[in-house]
């Protein structure tokens, strides 16, 4: 019976791409979410990525210049 | 940060010829690889090197490693006497590829390519096998990072034929 790609990604066979793979680290059931989406929803998902971490990144910022300015300040 | 939607609809809407590869393409295809620029492989004929200097220059494109102060002219011969250009623009970074290696020119990457439908408008993306391809030749670290996932998602697209 043909397997689906839900199924192959699920359950690689021993030696194919899809179980190297998860040998090299790859978290397969992400590759399953993903492909769940439709190019659309796959661009939109990965904005959403770009955003939070970029968002994450100037407030790490930020939290760095308060800390720098905090220090100043309570240094003799 | 790239503004993915609104630079693929300015593209488009322009009548911009191009074919999505790099990490976006990569994304399209199902990887979960985050990628922070827009890669786009363009055709270099006369025409649509107006519409794409046309297209971006609203968005005041810079290259991104040019020293700040040292002027940067962004035009239709500026893209002609390039092929590849590195940019900075309003709606974020934006890579521009008159080849991509180990696949080609522009006629090649569209050969190579397979349409998806994004925001209502018909776009071009680099095929699974061609980046794979393309990965290989460029060979960095990232790019061979990235086989592994490539080549499960090639073998599982082919599990459904």
């Amino acid at each position: 019976m043909k397997r689906t790609t839900e199924d192959w990604l699920l359950n690689p066979p021993p030696t194919s791409a899809a179980a190297a793979a998860r040998a090299f680290g790859i978290d397969l059931t992400l590759l399953v979410g993903r492909l769940r989406l439709s190019p659309e929803e796959r661009l939109d998902d990965l904005q959403r990525m770009i955003d939070d971490i970029e968002a994450a990144r100037a407030w790490r910022e930020q939290a760095s210049d308060k800390a720098a300015g905090d220090d100043r300040v309570t240094r003799p | 940060m790239i503004k993915l939607r609104e630079t693929i609809e300015l593209l488009a809407h322009n009548g911009v010829e191009f074919v999505i590869v790099g990490g976006v393409a990569v994304s399209l295809h199902g990887s979960s690889y985050v990628t922070f620029d827009l890669d786009l492989c363009y055709a270099r004929s006369a025409d649509n090197l107006r519409r794409l200097a046309d297209a971006l220059a609203p968005l005041h494109p810079r290259l991104r490693d040019l020293p700040e102060g040292v002027p940067f002219v962004w035009d239709a011969t500026t893209l002609r006497l390039g092929t590849n250009f590195t940019l900075s623009t309003d709606l974020g970074d934006v890579e521009l590829l008159g080849e991509v290696a180990g696949v080609g020119t522009y006629e090649d990457a569209r050969a190579a390519s397979l349409e998806m439908r994004l925001y209502g408008v018909r776009c071009r993306v680099l095929s699974l096998d061609a980046l794979i391809s393309a990965k290989r030749a460029a060979g960095r670290p990232k790019d061979l990072l990235l086989l592994p996932e490539l080549e499960a998602l090639r073998e599982a697209s082919r599990s459904d034929d």
